[in-house]
């Protein structure tokens, strides 16, 4: 049995492998960082790169990452604080009067494959839920998903009312009508035309 | 022999299992409607809600598909253009609801009320398109929550045929009918229609539901439509779509039904593939299409009249996907005896924009298809017997009277494909379909002449507005 075991059944979207692999590593003594980083985060890199490449299929990288995730719940207890398991907090939603949840859902899951720690407030959120949330949580990125033009602007109280609270949370912004010239005019740290690449922008932030 | 081609052939024992297989789901996951004003009407008549879950029982989906119409008639400004739904012909209005417009460079802009207006001015002087679109672009140069009355008063005023009112929210809906009743006053007869749709899986939008509600109680017909994106809002597979649109659908009609029996319906569900590698949504799809076939005769199942997706496509130019993906999705509707499209001129990626050009190329498209779905005439005159046998084997039909009366009109003629030999259309000074499209353009936008309106009304109409605007 090896790490790398571990890291061929993420691949492979084989949670029952990845659980059982993680257990007995775990017993057998294996270092507990090798089986995380080398095993379990490795590989869900690697299925970034695949998904991102379009070998992978969006409901693949979604049961990789699942995988992932059950692995590293076997690990968690075991894990001391310096080995956090999280990237960090992304609170997200889909802003006020806006129900359009598809691209969210899908950004908030990639997200969370990456291994942050994601707080999905829904859709139709307000502002005030943003920011409440996001100092509950101690959250790195707010993470706001519109898709009618007429709900952008709920983006930009959104965004105002981060910095009124004087937060260092970041803001990133995203969803069919969004541009980045409108995520310059709102203040907003970020904006991504897709899931991949609000993922990057998210470690780009955190980093 | 049996032809089996997939999406003609249905049994009614398949359409018994898609209905009966929606009433399981009706009575055992219910419909969720987050409007108290919603749950108050199905609780006063009865019905089982567990907080704003609602349970159908089979008798009060039949009863309420008991007193929809088969078919109703939308008056228009202008009577010789009101139309019939229901009625055998089919019914086509523009885009709905795209934010932006893509121009012949590629580049994307936002769309303004001038956009909404020169659309207009197309619609008013389309041979194809029989009634307006509520939302044919989404304006950005106005406020969002007073949009839908500089759309309604901008179609009204430049067009007179039939109008959708609005479902943005419950306030819209009230205002359009208000100026509705400004052009037919206090009346029950249909002189709106309306989008209603839901949000997939199984549950309505309160706006949504409370717009639905409003039309209703005023007998305007609401399309009542669902759709869920496959592999992600609803099952992957065709049947399991099918299904899960269907109960959500049969849900909003009951309300409809309950508020006032005999309100006119259009029967509409979709459904389009996930794009696998990104999670996006698929408008124009083989998939969709078939959706399309299937949804028409469920709706003949049900008797009442029913709505297909239009000229979609996943393009952004008018190239050769564009024209391949939007016949596709209109021929299916076409043949299948869909009763009304939406969104069959005009639009480019995803329902995301709509192109000028684009709208000139699908009325092709769209007359060709009209003219398609004519039945053919079989009268004595059309066998033209006397004529054949007059000729025999040398004759020559370009110099007969029966060609001479018909040359005009027997053939659809395009107004943007070209039918030129090589060398014409070599020498042709704009070559590219959407240059073609440009000059036409031009021409119909400067040729255009607003319609009669009474300056009363009109007053009437523009004073409505501002008020409520607050200018
Ligand atoms: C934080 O950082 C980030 C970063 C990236 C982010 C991000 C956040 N969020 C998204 N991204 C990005 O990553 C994702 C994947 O890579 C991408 O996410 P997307 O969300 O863009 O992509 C998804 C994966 C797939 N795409 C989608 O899911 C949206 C598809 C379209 C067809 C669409 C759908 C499906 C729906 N709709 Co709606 N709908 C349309 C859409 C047209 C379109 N092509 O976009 C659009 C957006 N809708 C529109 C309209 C008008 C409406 N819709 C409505 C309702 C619905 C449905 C319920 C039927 C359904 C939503 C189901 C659901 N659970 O979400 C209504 C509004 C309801 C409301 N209050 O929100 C209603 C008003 C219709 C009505 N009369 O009821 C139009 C918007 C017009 C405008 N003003 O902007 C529209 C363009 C379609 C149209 N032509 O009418 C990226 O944008």
């Amino acid at each position: 049995m090896t790490v790398k075991e571990i890291f061929d059944a993420v691949l492979a979207f084989d949670e029952a492998t990845v659980t059982g692999k993680t257990q007995a590593e775990l017993d057998g003594g294996t270092d507990i960082d090798a089986i995380l980083n080398d095993g379990l985060i490795s590989a869900m890199d690697e299925v970034g790169e695949r998904f991102s490449s379009g070998e992978l299929f969006v409901p693949e990288m979604l049961m990789a990452a699942q995988a992932m995730k059950a692995g590293l719940a076997i690990l968690k207890p075991h894990l001391s604080a310096g080995q956090s398991q999280s990237k960090g907090v992304v609170v997200i939603g889909t802003v006020k009067g806006d129900l359009h949840d598809i691209g969210k859902n899908l950004v908030s899951m990639m997200m969370e494959g990456a291994g942050f720690e994601v707080v999905d407030l829904g859709v139709d959120v307000e502002s005030e839920a943003f920011v409440k949330t996001a100092a509950e949580k101690n959250a790195q990125v707010i993470a706001l998903s519109a898709l009618l033009t007429t709900t952008m602007p709920s983006m930009e109280s959104t965004v105002k009312a981060v910095k009124e609270a004087g937060m260092a949370t970041r803001t990133i912004i995203g969803g069919a009508p969004v541009t980045q010239a409108f995520a310059d005019q709102i203040g907003a740290d970020g904006y991504s035309a897709d899931a991949p690449g609000a993922v990057k922008l998210v470690k780009e932030l955190v980093a | 022999m049996m032809i089996n081609r997939a999406i003609i052939n249905f049994d009614k024992s398949i359409l018994d299992q898609i209905h009966n297989r929606s009433l399981e789901l009706l009575q055992d996951c219910g419909i969720r409607f987050p409007s108290e004003k919603a749950l108050e009407v199905f609780r006063s008549k009865g019905f089982r809600a567990n907080g704003q879950t609602v349970y159908f029982e089979e008798k009060a989906i039949i009863d309420a598909l008991g007193t929809v119409p088969a078919q109703f008639t939308i008056k228009a400004r202008n009577p010789e253009k009101s139309i019939c739904i229901g009625g055998g012909d089919y019914m086509m209005a523009p885009g709905y609801g795209p934010p932006f417009i893509i121009e012949t460079t590629g580049e994307k802009r936002d769309a303004t009320l001038e956009d909404v207006h020169k659309f207009c001015k197309l619609v008013q002087t389309s041979k194809c398109l029989d009634f307006n679109s509520s939302i044919v672009v989404q304006p950005n140069d106005v406020p969002t929550e007073t949009a839908h009355l500089d759309i309604l008063l901008g179609t009204i005023l430049l067009t007179d045929k039939p109008l959708m009112g609005s479902t943005s929210s419950e306030v819209a809906a009230l205002d359009s009918l208000r100026l509705a009743e400004k052009i037919w006053g206090n009346t029950n007869d249909p002189v709106m229609i309306s989008l209603v749709d839901s949000l997939s899986p199984l549950q309505y939008a309160d706006e949504s539901v409370e717009s639905l509600m409003v039309y209703a109680k005023a007998g305007q017909p609401v399309v009542v439509h669902s759709a869920c994106s496959l592999g992600t809002t609803g099952p992957i597979t065709i049947a399991g779509s099918l299904v899960i649109s269907n109960a959500t659908t049969l849900a909003g009609i009951c309300l409809s039904q309950l508020l006032n029996p005999g309100t006119p319906i259009v029967y509409g569900l979709g459904g389009s593939p996930t794009e696998m590698r990104t999670g996006g949504y698929v408008n124009a799809s083989p998939e969709d299409a078939k959706h399309t076939a299937i949804v028409t005769a469920l709706a003949r199942y049900y008797g009442i009249p029913c709505r297909s997706q239009g000229a979609l496509t996943e393009s952004f130019c008018l190239d050769y996907q564009a024209g391949m993906e939007s016949a596709m999705m209109m021929t299916t509707a076409a043949l299948s005896g869909v009763d009304v499209s939406l969104h069959t001129c005009g639009t480019y990626g995803s329902m995301l924009a709509m192109s000028f050009e684009k709208f000139i190329a699908d009325e092709d498209l769209c007359g060709s298809l009209k003219k398609l779905i004519k039945p053919v005439e079989f009268s004595e005159e059309a066998f033209a017997m006397d004529l054949i046998k007059e000729l025999g084997t040398s004759g020559n039909y370009l110099m007969q009277n029966h060609t001479m009366k018909r040359c005009r009109t027997a053939f659809f003629e395009p107004v943007l494909s070209t039918r030129a030999i090589h060398i014409k259309w070599q020498q042709m000074e704009l070559r590219e379909m959407d240059k073609r499209a440009g000059k036409i353009l031009a021409d119909r936008l400067s040729s255009y002449e607003k319609p009669d309106i009474d300056p009363m009304l009109e007053r009437d109409l523009v004073r409505y507005v501002e008020q409520r605007k607050g200018v």
